[in-house]
Formats: structure tokens, sequence, C-alpha cells
């Protein structure tokens, strides 16, 4: 195995967050309070990967024996995680303080939850995927339980623990039948032969296995039980990491995974599969978040349905639909850090505080943060000129192009129903009114991060066809 | 000579009763015993095939899932302890603050 | 019959016989030690499909690792005693219907598919080829699971301590 200067520099993103997971642990132990630092640290750090990631976009290369891509589409992906994982550093830093967990240790999974994500996605191996997604997913379970005397996080902490290794579990033996077929795991090889393979159904059954599994991760009805108690349960910083960045890592390796197969052949067997996961998803989030009078649940809900309009890109199948869902994931992400951060902010000590009861007349005391609330949902459903409405229309044109406008409708039908419920937490705030005062101080970091967000969905918003040719460029 | 399908009917066996464990039991540990009993039908599976077909990367995937496994076990059992010293259980019908 | 046979069969009964233990047995503490039996049935069927290496890190991993773990889990969070777990059901019909549509799937898959073509064969030995594999296509895999088992580690210490 031979490296060029060429490979060294192309895979610097990733070199660059391994290394810096491991100053990480040396901070932690020789420096005293050491978690003061450690996040401007971490958010220093990730910002220089998304840097490095979007100047290396054109530097393609396959390293370690074609093992691991990087260039074009998949740095994209690096800049999304590394960007908005930044983002979470800088929400976390006062979050943290405030829910009595403030240890090193939470940047040290933070960053390798990263790490973990930046696999999956330059992955041309099913293993370096499965490896990718188990690196994120430890995180993500160490994350969720973070706030160990809390019993909600920890509650959230087990059932997100027994749920994923479940999903692990159909993930493996679905591979083991991929392997059995193909006699191998690489992509490459499953494109070559996928003439016979697509008749066989030993690959047929293994390759649904894994979808199944995948379903889990990207929380697709019907394998969506766990999401709402996680992302209610966990601390709220890390809500915001999984509910975007992890989903964003799932699709991913969906992307990496179908995207060379479905070239090779048209109409897929698979394509049934995904539309009916997509509905499903998109009505059964819209419909029960409507009756949640928690927000976090709300959004988990909300997160549900938002997987199904991508999971339409991925149906569509066409390149349209994958830069499409590319945009939406970007646009989701931004949108619901925003949620999130603003959410932690409202929060009280003792982790309650996301009731939409609380919310009442915020309008009024808090102007500036009902304000960018007020903004945020509105891109959330979707009204232009926001990155929402971008995200869904690329997506539904790209359905409508492949010649599923049934899907599309359901679609728009489910984003109707969203208005509901997002309007509504609008109106709690600028139309209810509570005597109970609210005094929230924002720190510096938090409204660093939340600006960061709201800048970009504005600017998705306004601009998106230069950041949809961005990501044309790269196919 | 053993036909590869008695391997196979096998570990589909021990794989479907992994899943009846997990959605059947309510304690946190069975159920984490009958997701070992579904990572080691798969890799048994890997095996299976790996001979069979005369390929070794299949015996590698299944080094990879063993360290995987150690690693969710060490998180998953940390978990578990945490939660059984906070509530005195680790019954999932009783952990349920959150709606399951 | 041969002694191959016989000796599949005596490890396929064991392990078809402790798996259905693990998964329906009222007391926690036999679920664990059966599920000792399990691994230990599944790592002599390693062997015998010629995965030498594999069944010995069956045994080191699975048996001397994973599964002192749970016995640990297992003590710290019952009574040794024996404990009468609940296994209330949830969800039956749903569950019972996807359980049954994954057992006739794999049972059909196995049945149908003709392996005319597919024989055992039994490598020397396959630490050689493994350990190339390991070092050389695989090696970023390799280093990144050091990686893992460290934050798991870190994770796990964090999450249980006081």
């Amino acid at each position: 195995m031979t490296f060029t200067v060429h490979d060294l520099i192309s895979l610097s993103p990733v070199l660059l967050i391994g290394v810096g997971i491991l100053a990480t642990l040396i901070i932690e132990m020789l420096v005293k309070e050491s978690e003061k630092i450690l996040g401007w640290f971490t958010f220093v750090l990730l910002l220089s990967v998304a840097y490095l990631s979007l100047i290396l976009l054109d530097h393609t290369a396959l390293v370690f024996e074609d093992k691991f891509l990087t260039g074009g589409r998949v740095n994209i992906f690096f800049f999304l995680f590394s960007f908005g994982a930044a983002v979470v550093s800088l929400l976390s830093m006062e979050y943290i303080k405030k829910a009595g967990i403030h240890f090193g240790e939470y940047y040290i999974m933070l960053l390798s939850s990263v790490l973990g994500m930046m696999l999956i996605s330059g992955a041309t191996d099913f293993i370096m995927i499965f490896i990718g997604l188990e690196q994120m997913s430890v995180c993500f379970y160490v994350l969720a339980g973070f706030n160990r005397r809390n019993e909600r996080s920890l509650e959230a902490a087990l059932k997100y623990f027994l749920l994923g290794s479940f999903a692990t579990g159909f993930l493996v033996f679905g591979l083991g039948l991929i392997y059995g077929a193909v006699g191998s795991l690489s992509i490459t090889e499953i494109v070559i032969g996928y003439e016979t393979l697509k008749t066989s159904p030993l690959f047929l059954t293994g390759t649904l296995l894994f979808i199944i599994g995948f379903s889990f991760k990207i929380a697709a009805v019907p394998f969506h039980m766990w999401v709402p108690d996680v992302y209610q349960g966990a601390p709220t910083s890390v809500t915001a990491l999984m509910s975007t960045t992890g989903k964003a890592a799932a699709f991913s390796a969906l992307i990496i995974i179908f995207s060379p197969i479905i070239q090779a052949a048209y109409p897929s067997f698979f394509t049934p599969v995904i539309s009916v996961l997509a509905v499903l998803s998109m009505l059964y989030g819209s419909i029960v978040a409507i009756s949640q009078n928690d927000l976090k649940r709300m959004l988990a809900y909300s997160s549900i349905a938002h997987a199904g309009y991508m999971l339409i890109g991925l149906a569509a199948w066409n390149e349209k639909g994958v830069s499409g869902v590319i945009f939406y994931l970007v646009a989701y992400t931004f949108m619901n850090l925003a949620a999130f951060g603003l959410i932690s902010l409202i929060e009280k000590r003792d982790l309650r505080g996301t009731e939409f009861s609380d919310y009442k007349g915020l309008g009024f005391k808090q102007p500036v943060l009902a304000g960018l609330m007020a903004l945020t949902m509105f891109a959330l459903s979707g009204i232009p000129p926001f990155a929402g409405f971008f995200g869904k229309y690329y997506v539904f044109l790209s359905a409508i192009e492949a010649g599923m406008t049934w899907l599309a409708i359901v679609g728009v039908i489910s984003s109707v129903i969203s208005v509901y419920f997002y309007l509504r937490l609008i109106v709690v705030m600028y139309f209810d009114n509570s005597d109970e005062i609210v005094m929230v101080t924002p720190s510096t970091s938090a409204m660093l991060g939340i600006m960061i967000s709201v800048l970009l969905i504005i600017i998705m918003g306004v601009a998106p066809g230069s950041i949809i040719n961005l990501i044309n460029s790269t196919f | 000579m053993i036909p590869i399908e008695h391997y196979l009917f096998l570990s589909s066996f021990m794989f479907v009763t992994g899943v009846v464990g997990v959605i059947t039991r309510r304690n946190a540990i069975v159920v984490f015993m009958s997701i070992e009993l579904m990572l080691n039908s798969a890799n048994l599976v890997f095996v299976t095939f790996s001979s069979y077909l005369g390929n070794v990367t299949g015996q590698l995937v299944v080094f990879f899932v063993m360290a995987v496994a150690a690693a969710e076990a060490a998180v998953g059992l940390a978990i578990i302890i945490a939660i059984f010293r906070n509530k005195l259980t680790v019954n999932l019908d009783e952990i349920n603050i959150l709606k399951w | 019959m041969n002694l191959y046979d016989i000796i599949f069969y005596l490890f396929a009964i064991i392990t078809i016989v402790s798996a259905t233990f693990v998964v329906f047995t009222k007391n926690i503490v036999y679920a664990a030690y059966n599920l000792l039996l399990t691994l230990f049935g599944i790592a002599g069927l390693y062997v015998l499909l010629g995965a030498d290496f594999i069944g010995i890190v069956q045994l080191i991993i699975y048996v001397g690792g994973i599964l002192i773990l749970i016995l640990f889990g297992v003590m710290l969070t019952n009574k040794i005693t024996d404990v009468p777990i609940k296994s209330g059901v949830l969800q039956v019909i749903p569950a019972s219907i996807g359980v049954g549509m994954l057992a006739g799937i794999l049972i059909l898959i196995v049945t149908n598919i003709s392996w005319r073509n597919m024989e055992l064969t039994v490598p020397e030995s396959t630490i050689g080829s493994l350990g190339m594999l390991l070092m050389n296509e695989y090696i970023l895999i390799f280093e990144l699971l050091g990686m893992l088992l460290l934050i798991a580690l870190i994770g796990a210490a964090n999450i249980a301590r006081k």
C-alpha cells in the first residue's frame, strides 16, 4: 500500500479530526478545568475541518486500497457534519453547564461521533459503513445518557441503545446475506454483478434487512418508535446533534449504496419499498405531531416526517432527487439546529420548560428569541422564502420528473398538515399571555450558534440556486 | 458432508429466536442477550459463506463485528447499571416516564 | 454419517436448545448461563467450518469478555436467587406478523436457492491470510476499531460512575 501526498491531503479532514480527538483526550487529562477551554477548542477544530473539506472539494481520491473515497459529494457531507457539529458545540457550552453535565468527555464524544459520520459518508465498502455507523451510534448512546443523574436522560439512552443494537442485528444479518450472494462487501463488486444479483433472492432479502436496519437509524415509520422518547429525554444539545447530522450521516450511506446500483439498473426493486416508507413517515409524523404538547417531542415527530420527505428524493432516484436530498439535509440540519438551540436557551435548570405552555407570551417578554423561533418554524413548515421550502421543492420536483406524481402529492398534503403544528407555536408565543416571567439572558456562544443557523436558513432560501449548483457540480 | 442449508437454517433459527426475545422479553438484560444472539447468528452466516465460498473476508467481518459487539456491550451495560442505580429496576415496563 | 456430521449435529443441538432457553427461561441467571452454552456451541461450529482463528476469538471475546460483562450486569441489577422476570408481551399481533414474515422469508430463501455449486472448502489455517488482510487492505478499519473501543471505554466509564 503506497501513499502519495495527494492522498494525504485529500484525507486531511479525517486525519485532522482523528488527531483532534486524541488532542482533546490529552488536554482533558493534563489541564485543570479543561472543560472551559475544550468547548472553544472543539469549535475551532470542527470549523477548520469544515473549511478544509470545502477547499478540498475537487480533490477526489481513493485511499487505503480503494476503501475510502474523498472529494466531491463526500466533502459536502464532511462539511455538513463538521459545520453542524461546530454549531452544536457552540450551543452546548452554556447548556451543559446549566444541565450540570459540564465534563470534558462531552466534547470527546461529540468529536468521535463526527469521525464516525465522516467514515460513513466516504465508505466504498459495507464494512466501513458498518464501522462508521457503530462509532457514531456508540457516541450517541453515551451522549443521550450523559446526564446520568437524570432519569429521563438515562431512559432515553437505554431505549436508544436497545433499539439501536436491535437495528444493528438486522443490519449485520442483512450484510451476511449480501456477502453470501456477492462474495464480497465492496459496492463496486455489487455494481459489477448487479445484472445477475437483482434476481437473486439472497441479495434482495439481504438488502431488505439492511434497509430495515437503516430505517431505524433515519427514523422512518414503522421503525420510529424510539425517536420521540430519545429526542425528548436526551439533553437538548445532544438531540440537536443526533437529529441533524446523525440523520444526514445515515442518509449519506443510503445515497452511497444506492446511487451506483440504481445507475446500473432502473427501475429498482426497492423503489416501492422506499416509497411506502416515505408515505408512512410523512403522514404519521405530521399527524401525530399535532397532538403533542412538548416542543421537543413535537420536533421529534416532525423529524420523522422530514425523513419521509427526504425518502421521496431517494425513491424518485434521479440526479435531481439525490441533489435535492442533499440540499434538504443541509437545510434541515440548520433549521433544526436553530430550533433546538432556542429550546435549549429557554429550557430551565431542571430540564423542564419545553412544553408549549412554557412559551406563552414569549413574543412580548423575549422578542428576539421569539422572533428567531417564529422564523425557524416558518422555515420548518416550508413557507417560502426560507430554506425548508426549496428543500421540499427540489425533492417533489424530482418525484414528478420520475413519474411519481402521487408521491409528491402526498408530500404536499402532509406539508399542509404540518403547517398547523408549527404555526401553533407561533400563536402560543404571540397571542397567549401568561404572568410567569421567564428571564433568559442568552450567552454569546449560544446566540452565535443560533445566528449562524438562521443566517444560513435565510441564505439558502434567498439563493438556493447557487447551492444546488454547487451540489450538482460534485456528481 | 453437511450441506450449507443446515448452517443457514441454524443461523436463521437463532436470528428469529433473538428477534422474538427482543420483542417479548421486558428485562433490559435479557433483551440485550437476545440482541447478542442476533449478532451471533449473523456472524455464523458470515463464517458459513466464507468457508463455502473459500473467501476469508467474511471471517474478517466477523472479527470486526465482535469488536463492535464488545464496545456496545460495555456502553450498554454501563447504561443499564446507571439506570438501575436511579430506579432500582431494569424492567422495561417500569421504565416509562417517557411513553414507550 | 461420519464423525464430522455427528459433531456438527451435537453442536447444532447444543446451540438451538440453549438459544431457546436464553429467550424463554424465566430465570435471568439461567438465561446468562445458557448464553454461555450458545456461544460455546457457535465457537465449535466455527472450528468445524475451518475458521480456527474466529473460533478462538469467539471464546476470548464473547465468552471471556462480553458474557462476563453480562453476568456482572445480572448480578449488579438482581438478587442472585431466582428472580422471576416478567415476560409481558407487547403488541402481540404486529409482532407475531413481523416475526412470522421474517421466519417465512428466511426459510423460503434457504430452501429455494440451489446451492449445488457451494462446496465446503476447508483452508488449512486462516490466521495468516486474515493477518495479511488486516494489515493491508483493512488497516484503516482496524485502526478505527481501536478508536471505537477507546471511545466506548471512556463513555462507559463516564456513564457508570456515581
